[in-house]
């Protein structure tokens, strides 16, 4: 927590920001990040995708803002973040990556940061467009999203040490792990389920024989 | 305290007031439409039922008719008469535009020196000149009468080699146009509709519902053997339900769509179809169709009628309901349900309109219900009339009065959003048409409001770029000399 007021770690991020390779080399080799201002990018991202949602003009957004949870969207991508650190260190760990969890989760988060930028700006140039140029509102979401994928490669990449085609198998090894996590999550809570209520009827039981 | 005591008084009163002014709108239905995001949004009543009109209660020369048996059909003549297809009593009962008096009771008509009589008649169509058609199922035959009553000709038996050898010809509808075509509606007839020349003669179908098959049916056809493919359902199309003529001799046919898509056509002379299905591709009853009860899934559209000024309705058998439409496909009003109480239905079969009241025909209830139109409903008719001959800028105050009593109303949001756009005050079309969710309208209003600042403040604009530039120039030397001279000194 009291990263978030250190001067040197958001220096940092901006650096990793402008020079992903370097930035990330240093964060996992001297420490430099910090996982409090990635979390909080990841929630700000959150906050920006629903601001996205809800006031995009009805020009270029098919969204219905009536449809929009923020608290809800919050809740789905902090669960998606810890379920893709949780699955990239899952896998990287048998496959000699040299990242920590907590390099994982800074090198993810600290991807967030052209995501907010784009999708706010994106939100706001929306209100200056009309139809047929929607194309400015499209390229600019691109552009951030495309620079967000390329930083959290790279973040992977230099967390672990690892070449490109080896982050690239492993991205897509951490999807299937997220899956298996998904799947595992669910059978655990069918089977907690049943067990709850195999002593509820034990106690139904009970109760009604007396 | 005197004062507290009139304020509360005068509360007291208001709160009874205000029940029995709701109580004169207190339907057994509820009138919706669905919004710019699919959602529904509750608007005042359209149509309000105003009677019923049963067998039972009417007389014809000082003799009860006696209630109608399972009726099917009702047509109104171009005289403004109105034709009902009692088919259970065998019979064609005509009334006056009034529906209190019975005009005429056609039970059969004379041929070949004989009196003939009709089999289960299930629908009914007057022509232009007054010729009377009756699908007259049971007997295999159309019927078409002169106004006098007598016999005009007889079609039966369709010969043709696009007809399977044993086809059985039970027409269900029938409908003439204005140069005496018949077309008609078949039982077990998935082709499309049946078209008869004047003389009778088969001369084709009319507006082939295709089949649709998903890639997924196809691959699984594909893999079945020949016997496991016999056994699997057929994919034929569905029948129409109901048919009704424009009058510019446009055919408008109603078809059951699983899907919930499209439940009319509009077809032109060649059968194909012209309708126009609005910005939602839609035309398909109700959107909120979900669910795994009884009363979910898309719409059942049994009947359609063309009503003038392109507005045209169809009557849903599924949740008993009246969907309104204007030529352009935009959904006007949703009204009706099914029940027993006074206004609602147990199987609507066929719908009519006559002047501003829409007559619905209940066939197990056996009566005619009548709606008449609302202020709400009236102005929304004539506003969409007005637009449709091209009188905007009458429309506007129609469509202003529509806002004043229904703030939301989309279709009248954009019709005043138009009417600034044309008269250039664009800051306010914009409002308009940002209400009424139009996008193209909304971009052309902004364009031009963009443009306008823009223009007028040009000058400024280029004034502030040009010092920004010169200023970041020049900032950027003084910075580097600065830079410089510090590297100097170290």
């Amino acid at each position: 927590m009291k990263s978030l007021f250190n001067k040197e770690k958001w220096k940092t991020l901006f650096y990793t920001v402008n020079h992903p390779a370097d930035g990330y080399y240093w964060i996992r080799h001297q420490d430099t990040g910090s996982v409090a201002i990635a979390v909080l990018l990841v929630i700000l991202f959150s906050l920006s995708y629903s601001l996205n949602r809800m006031y995009a003009s009805f020009v270029v957004s098919s969204v219905n803002p009536r449809s929009v949870d923020s608290l809800q969207e919050l809740g789905g991508v902090l669960l998606l973040y810890l379920m893709l650190c949780a699955g990239n260190w899952s896998v990287t760990c048998l496959m000699d990556g040299e990242g920590r969890f907590k390099d994982i989760a800074i090198a993810i988060g600290y991807a967030m940061v052209p995501l907010i930028i784009t999708f706010n700006l994106a939100t706001i140039i929306s209100q200056f467009v009309a139809e047929n140029e929607e194309g400015f509102y499209t390229i600019i979401l691109i552009l951030g999203i495309g620079y967000g994928a390329i930083m959290m490669l790279t973040g992977i990449m230099q967390v672990h040490s690892y070449s490109l085609g080896k982050t690239l198998l492993t991205l897509f090894l951490t999807l299937l792990a997220v899956f298996v996590i998904i799947f595992l999550v669910l059978l655990m809570a069918n089977f907690i389920g049943q067990i709850i209520t195999f002593f509820h009827s034990i106690y139904l039981e009970l109760v009604f024989r007396t | 305290m005197k004062h507290v005591k009139r304020v509360i008084a005068i509360a007291l009163l208001l709160c009874l007031a205000a029940p029995s002014a709701l109580a004169a709108l207190d339907l057994p239905y509820d009138t919706y439409t669905y919004d710019y995001w699919g959602d529904v949004r509750f608007t005042p009543a359209a149509y309000v039922p105003t009677a019923t009109v049963s067998g039972g209660d009417l007389t014809y020369h000082g003799e009860p008719i006696g209630a109608f048996v399972t009726p099917q059909d009702i047509c109104r003549s171009p005289g403004g008469d109105l034709y009902l297809a009692d088919t259970g009593n065998n019979r064609i009962v005509v009334l006056t535009e009034s529906m209190d008096t019975v005009q005429n009771i056609i039970t059969g008509f004379e041929r070949a020196g004989g009196w003939d009589t009709f089999n289960a008649p299930t629908g009914v169509a007057v022509s232009e000149t007054g010729q009377l058609y009756i699908a007259d199922s049971l007997n295999h035959r159309i019927v078409a009468l002169n106004a006098d009553g007598t016999l005009d000709k007889i079609v039966e038996n369709p010969q043709s080699e696009v007809l399977e050898d044993d086809f059985e010809f039970t027409p269900l509808k029938v409908c003439v146009d204005y140069a005496d075509r018949i077309y008609c509606i078949a039982q077990k007839m998935f082709e499309g509709i049946m078209v008869f020349d004047t003389d009778g003669q088969f001369t084709g179908f009319f507006g082939t519902i295709e089949v649709k098959i998903s890639l997924w049916e196809k691959f699984w056809r594909r893999i079945a053997t020949k016997e496991e493919r016999s056994k699997q359902k057929l994919y034929i199309p569905t029948e129409f339900t109901g048919i009704d003529i424009d009058d510019d001799g446009f055919v408008y046919a109603s078809n059951i769509d699983t899907d919930g898509v499209q439940a009319v056509k509009r077809l032109n002379p060649r059968g194909q179809d012209v309708i126009k299905t609005g910005f939602r591709e839609n035309l398909g009853g109700d959107l909120w169709t979900d669910g795994s009860t009884q009363y979910a899934g898309a719409s059942k559209i049994t009947d359609v009628v063309y009503r003038g000024a392109g507005i045209y309705s169809l009557l849903d058998s599924k949740r008993g309901r009246i969907f309104t439409y204007d030529h352009e496909g935009n959904l006007l009003y949703i009204f009706g349900g099914l029940g027993t109480q006074r206004g609602t239905f147990t199987t609507p079969v066929a719908i009519e309109a006559v002047g501003d009241t829409l007559l619905v025909l209940d066939s197990y209830r056996a009566a005619i219900l009548v709606f008449g139109e609302t202020e709400y409903g009236a102005l929304i008719n004539q506003a969409v009339a007005l637009r449709y001959d091209g009188d905007e800028t009458q429309a506007v105050e129609k469509w202003q009065e529509v806002l004043r009593l229904d703030e939301n109303n989309e279709l009248a949001n954009v019709g005043i959003g138009k009417a600034y756009l044309a008269a250039g005050d664009n800051e306010q079309a914009m409002l308009y048409l940002k209400r009424g969710m139009n996008k193209s309208y909304y971009s052309v209003a902004y364009k031009r409001y963009r443009n306008a600042i823009l223009r007028d403040n040009l000058s400024v604009i280029l004034t502030v770029v040009i010092v920004l530039i010169i200023g970041g120039v020049a900032a950027h030397r003084i910075l580097k000399k600065r830079r410089l001279k510090a590297g100097d000194a170290k």
